[in-house]
């Protein structure tokens, strides 16, 4: 046997091939993919929300709820509006919820609905009104949304999410907090037709309550003149032109029938803040901050 | 963002300075297996030579490690996603292979042929029981005889 001292001409083990090329068709479908399932995940919101149960939902929120309740401070304030939202649950509506409010120290002019029946209502807002019956008419609004559910649907893709891992794994799962964790609850957002929608609700709410719709509007009225709405300022950017808004409500006001009379005033002791608030902790920095912490348990 | 942008400029390193040490490397290999044309390395157990004319038998073994870039990790990354031939570490195990082979070769010096040659690899670094690939060793060797004409 002859050895012949020669070199191959050509290297079999390695493919020629553009690395790039490659990297880029690979990337491409990788990122088309997860734009696919990022639209199909919102399509899914409308279909998984009719679904979850009250007691699926109380749950699905317990990971952010158990410490922020560790949060809340007995004043009076809180209990006012604990007895107010009590009251027109019990009297005027049907919500299959438990209602518990928290009270946040902040400036914002607002108030949130969160998962499992907790309203945060900022003492912002505290702050501004004038008559329990605009207050009620921002807490009946808020109940409102929870009616129609969009507090669940306001949270978009996060929510298909947190029902699965809820549903799978349990709320007291580690899986369950890392999936809270990774998801704003912040992040609401409600379309024109779900503000008016949950508009509508409280108003047929406050005329059961009350027995007329005097001070509905009045919030509305107010917000012009706070043209600055913070960096929270979604309540009104989302919600429909105030004016619009206002409009809306009286004109169902008109075709009901629904009549005007007085306003119930504030008890003295709601109104001033300030001896409430002095012996408290300095406010969060960020309004929502106090949902944070709960998210990092 | 900033994560992002660190990522880019891995990948964006990783990918020249990979190509760029991948090209020179490959220039040195051709060079050095040029040279050593007329020293064959084999598999088989023996040769038929006298054992008489066998001046010395001695084993040699050459190993390299060699290090994928950031670039290419990635590649294969994705390639492990959707499957199929893992082409961006191909050239990491023939440079490998080949380095090895060319370094026992160096060992034997002046040996007519080296045989019984086998080429082993193991992945070695922090990283070779995990996911990934950190670095790769190739070590090959082999008996080289020296043959008395």
């Amino acid at each position: 046997m002859k050895y012949t001292p020669r070199q191959a001409e050509s290297n079999v083990n390695v493919t020629p091939t553009s690395p790039i090329r490659e990297f880029f068709v690979l990337m491409g479908g990788l990122l088309g993919i997860m734009i696919l399932i990022y639209i199909l995940l919102g399509l899914a919101v409308n279909l998984v929300v009719p679904h979850i149960s009250v007691d699926l939902e109380e749950k699905m929120a317990a990971p952010f709820i158990r410490s922020m309740c560790a949060q809340d401070t007995d004043t009076i304030r809180q209990h006012y509006v604990q007895a107010l939202i009590d009251d027109l649950q019990g009297r005027c509506t049907t919500l299959p919820y438990h209602f518990q409010v928290h009270v946040r120290e902040a400036p914002t002019i607002n108030a949130l609905a969160l998962p499992g029946g907790h309203i945060i209502v900022f003492t912002g807002l505290l702050d501004k009104v004038t008559s329990e019956n605009e207050l009620a008419f921002v807490l009946t609004h808020e109940m409102g949304h929870y009616a129609h559910r969009d507090h669940l649907r306001g949270l978009g893709r996060s929510v298909v999410f947190m029902t699965i891992s809820a549903s799978l794994f349990g709320p007291e799962s580690g899986i369950s907090r890392m999936v809270a964790r990774g998801l704003g609850m912040t992040e609401m957002t409600f379309s024109r037709n779900q503000e008016t929608q949950a508009d509508e609700f409280a108003l047929k709410t406050l005329n059961c309550a009350y027995g007329h719709v005097a001070g509905t509007t009045d919030f509305f009225e107010k917000i012009p003149r706070e043209q600055n709405p913070g960096r929270f300022g979604h309540y009104f950017a989302s919600h429909p032109e105030n004016r619009q808004r206002i409009s809306h409500l009286r004109d169902i006001s008109r075709n009901r029938g629904f009549k005007l009379a007085d306003r119930k005033p504030l008890p003295e002791a709601i109104k001033q803040s300030e001896d409430t608030s002095t012996e408290k902790p300095s406010p969060p920095a960020h309004p929502l901050s106090c949902i944070s912490p709960i998210i990092d348990n | 963002m900033y994560d992002l942008i660190i990522f880019l400029i891995l990948i964006t390193v990783g990918y020249i300075a990979g190509t760029l040490a991948e090209k020179r490397h490959y220039r040195s290999i051709r060079k050095r297996e040029n040279a050593f044309l007329n020293l064959p390395a084999v598999t088989m157990k023996s040769v038929d030579y006298p054992a008489k004319e066998v001046k010395s038998a001695q084993m040699v073994y050459g190993s390299a490690v060699i290090s994928i870039d950031y670039f290419k990790r990635m590649l294969a990354g994705l390639r492990n996603i959707f499957g199929g031939t893992v082409k961006s570490y191909e050239t990491l195990i023939d440079r490998a292979r080949r380095e090895s082979l060319l370094r026992m070769k160096e060992m034997a010096g002046g040996a007519t042929v080296i045989v019984n040659v086998r080429i082993e690899t193991s992945t070695i670094g922090k990283r070779a029981n995990k996911k990934g690939v950190g670095c790769l060793e190739a070590i090959a060797y082999g008996t080289a005889l020296t043959i008395e004409r």
